[in-house]
């Protein structure tokens, strides 16, 4: 017997072996509860996982949001109530923050509703443009699909520190500056610049990875359809909005939401680069319920919960809005 | 008016030359179809007419005027796509306006052409609903629409009814040749099934590897074929081919010999025979005198006898184990194992040289017609 075969039997053996364990077992199982609801079984390992790292979490912050003092375990915190949120929206006039007992929160919450929406407009449209380049029959086209996918892959430290030791007040940028005679600029030390670098750099970090599902859903459009269109004597422009724009909705919207959700938990790559600076310019919502939560003594684990709910709630409604709407304007 | 031709008309994608050079006169008004085994480069020719593909060399003309150089819309030609190419997100009607939108023609036009190739292709019904809610047939009468609304001088079609079955695509065949009738238009219409090519066409272009191996009309075609290929490719079923060389020559008859049949003498119907030429006999299946035992022909044993009701396929093979297929109409008497006696019709067999040329007729010594019957004598 030649040694090949002698491995693949082997093999072979050692793959039946666990069938021949799991094949009573399962159809112990099913004889239990029924073929049915066989899925559920098979559904449990999955569940679990989402169970203990997912759902059980949002059970304990609701816990945490209604009880109050610094202590960690649960049966030391007394039960306050409604408390921590009433202390969230103690505000004079919610126009302006510094009359607000928490005016952080507030200045956090303002940070974010502008920094989200733009830096997921930038986000998108920078990576449709870049998908669109990419999708054409050009030179070294993995070349640039790696150089573009590349940041997607560095841990947010490092992007971060990269980026610091550019834009810091004696970094590569303002060497760039000085070298061809311009003034070099505290690029972190002033509020919108710190804003526009904070959005560019969040952009850089991630925009590779929306441009590959982008460029994945753009070549899923049929080249045929191209040519018919290009039969139908149609310009760019008209292809670009008649054909392309709407044969990738779905997956626009995919991305939308994705990019979205990760804008609002824009945390670790800021946190590092300006530390939510200059003032609290750049300070966005999960880096002030971090800071109440873990960083400022004393902790103050039930407001962070109440913020980090509220945060989840707003994420809910928007996405089911964006949903609904998209839903809406595919059957219409 | 749309006369189309082709001048020298080559393509190569990088070093893989498809087609070394193309030249083709298209009349106006003629249905032209282009047919050729999977791979040929039907598809790439007609790309390059449509302009979807711009040709290494060569030139095109419509009308006498060259458009090698005009982009695909401009060129007054409509393409039918195998996979219909349809819009997907947009209704029939979009799809059929999306290009006389293109050219800003006025509401009310673009209005009374839809309206119109709508009626044409009765799916007036269907106006509203989106590709994916039409069957395959309705998707392939809406491409077809497509190209009418931009009643274009020549319509392509890239073997559009290959993803229908069977019954379907007999009645489009039969549509799409309605339409050219009622149009008019010059059609070019690519496919590699040779039943469509011949009840289509008034013009079949046979290709091979990218070269025009022949033109001509269908029966043309199939009663003087120009060389092996064409002989074998057209007709179905296919052609009998018996290798062998010539012997005796004499002034009326030849002999030829097979080294597993016995010798046959055939009349001399050409001048250009030379003993001991390699040659092959080509005789279509319906084409073959039958009888049952031995006899003067060529002896072969039957394999299996396909009965269809109104026709026999009798299948047989030779003493050296090769096929011979025998076509007869009506039902046949025929069983497995039988020892049938083959010999071709007078005048309606076909003579190719070594490297597959046919070799020709002289002048009043042309095929006979085709004879309706060859029952079993
Ligand atoms: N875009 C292309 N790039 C490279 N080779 C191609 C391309 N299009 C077609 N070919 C080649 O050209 C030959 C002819 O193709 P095609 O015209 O599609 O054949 P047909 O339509 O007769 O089946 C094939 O060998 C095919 O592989
Ligand atoms: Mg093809």
């Amino acid at each position: 017997m030649s040694t090949t075969n002698w491995v693949s039997r082997a093999g072979f053996g050692l793959m039946s072996l666990p069938a021949r364990v799991i094949e009573p077992v399962m159809s112990g199982v099913q004889r239990l509860i029924g073929i049915k609801r066989m899925p559920w079984f098979f559904l449990i390992p999955n569940l679990t996982a989402v169970m203990l790292f997912a759902l059980l979490p949002v059970l304990i912050n609701v816990f945490y949001s209604l009880t109050g003092s610094d202590r960690l375990y649960p049966q030391d915190r007394p039960w306050v109530g409604g408390r921590n949120y009433e202390t969230l929206f103690d505000c004079t006039n919610y126009l302006d923050p510094s009359t607000c007992s928490r005016d952080l929160f507030w200045r956090a919450l303002g940070n974010t509703l502008t920094f989200v929406p733009i830096q997921v407009v930038c986000m998108i449209g920078i990576a449709l443009i870049t998908a669109l380049c990419l999708n054409r029959e050009i030179r070294g086209r993995g070349f640039f699909r790696g150089v573009f996918f590349f940041p997607v892959m560095l841990s947010p430290v490092v992007v971060a520190l990269t980026w610091q030791w550019i834009l810091q007040r004696n970094g590569a940028l303002n060497g760039i500056f000085s070298a061809i005679g311009l003034n070099p600029v505290n690029w972190l030390v002033f509020p919108n610049t710190a804003f526009f670098w904070s959005v560019f750099v969040t952009v850089w970090a991630h925009m590779g990875f929306y441009t590959i599902i982008l460029l994945a859903g753009l070549q899923a459009i049929p080249r045929d359809v191209y040519e018919a269109a290009k039969m139908d004597s149609a310009s760019n422009w008209r292809v670009f909005t008649k054909i392309t724009l709407p044969l990738l909705r779905p997956v626009l919207l995919v991305v939308f939401i994705l990019s979205m959700i990760r804008s609002v938990q824009t945390f670790d790559e800021l946190y590092i680069l300006t530390g939510g600076g200059p003032g609290s310019a750049t300070m966005l919502m999960v880096q002030y319920i971090y800071e109440i939560g873990f960083a400022i003594q004393p902790r103050n684990f039930g407001l962070a919960a109440a913020a980090s709910l509220l945060l989840g709630a707003a994420l809910l409604v928007f996405t089911a809005i964006q949903l609904h709407l998209s839903r809406r304007a595919q059957n219409g | 008016m749309a006369k189309l031709v082709l001048e020298k008309v080559a393509k190569s994608f990088g070093l893989v030359n498809v087609l070394p050079g193309v030249d083709l006169d298209i009349e106006d008004g003629e249905f032209v179809v282009f047919v050729g085994p999977s791979g040929c480069g039907k598809s790439t020719l007609l790309r390059l007419i449509a302009g979807l593909e711009d040709v290494s060399s060569g030139d095109i003309l419509i009308d006498g005027d060259s458009v090698t150089h005009v982009p695909a819309a401009d060129r007054g030609v409509a393409m039918v796509f195998q996979s219909y190419a349809l819009y997907p997100h947009m209704t029939v009607r979009q799809n059929l306006s999306f290009g006389l939108e293109n050219i800003r023609m006025q509401r009310p036009e673009i209005e009374r052409r839809v309206g119109e190739a709508a009626r044409l292709l009765q799916i007036e019904q269907l106006l509203e609903r989106r590709p994916k809610e039409l069957s395959g047939g309705q998707r392939q009468r809406v491409a077809i629409g497509r190209a009418i609304t931009r009643d274009p001088k020549i319509f392509l079609f890239d073997e559009p009814l290959s993803n229908l079955d069977a019954e379907l695509r007999v009645l489009m065949r039969i549509e799409i040749t309605r339409l050219h009738e009622r149009l008019g238009n010059t059609m070019i219409y690519v496919t590699h099934d040779q039943i469509e090519a011949m009840t289509m066409a008034d013009k079949i272009v046979v290709l091979r590897g990218g070269v025009i191996e022949q033109v001509g009309a269908p029966l043309e075609l199939y009663n003087q074929p120009r060389n092996a290929f064409v002989a074998g490719f057209i007709g179905s079923p296919r052609m009998n081919f018996v290798e062998g060389t010539i012997g005796e020559v004499s002034g009326e008859t030849f002999t030829f010999t097979s080294p597993d049949l016995p010798a046959m003498t055939l009349p001399r119907r050409t001048a250009s025979l030379a003993a001991g030429q390699k040659v092959s006999v080509g005789v279509r299946p319906e084409d073959l005198i039958v009888s049952k035992g031995k006899g003067s022909g060529w002896p072969v044993t039957v394999s299996v006898a396909e009965q269809h009701g109104a026709n026999s396929y009798i299948h047989c093979s030779r003493p050296n184990g090769e096929p011979l297929l025998i076509h007869q109409p009506g039902q046949s008497a025929v069983e497995r194992g039988d020892i049938l006696n083959v010999s071709p019709v007078p005048a309606r067999w076909h003579l190719f040289d070594a490297s597959g040329l046919r070799i020709e007729i002289e002048p009043g010594q042309e095929m006979a017609p085709p004879i309706l019957h060859t029952a079993i004598q």
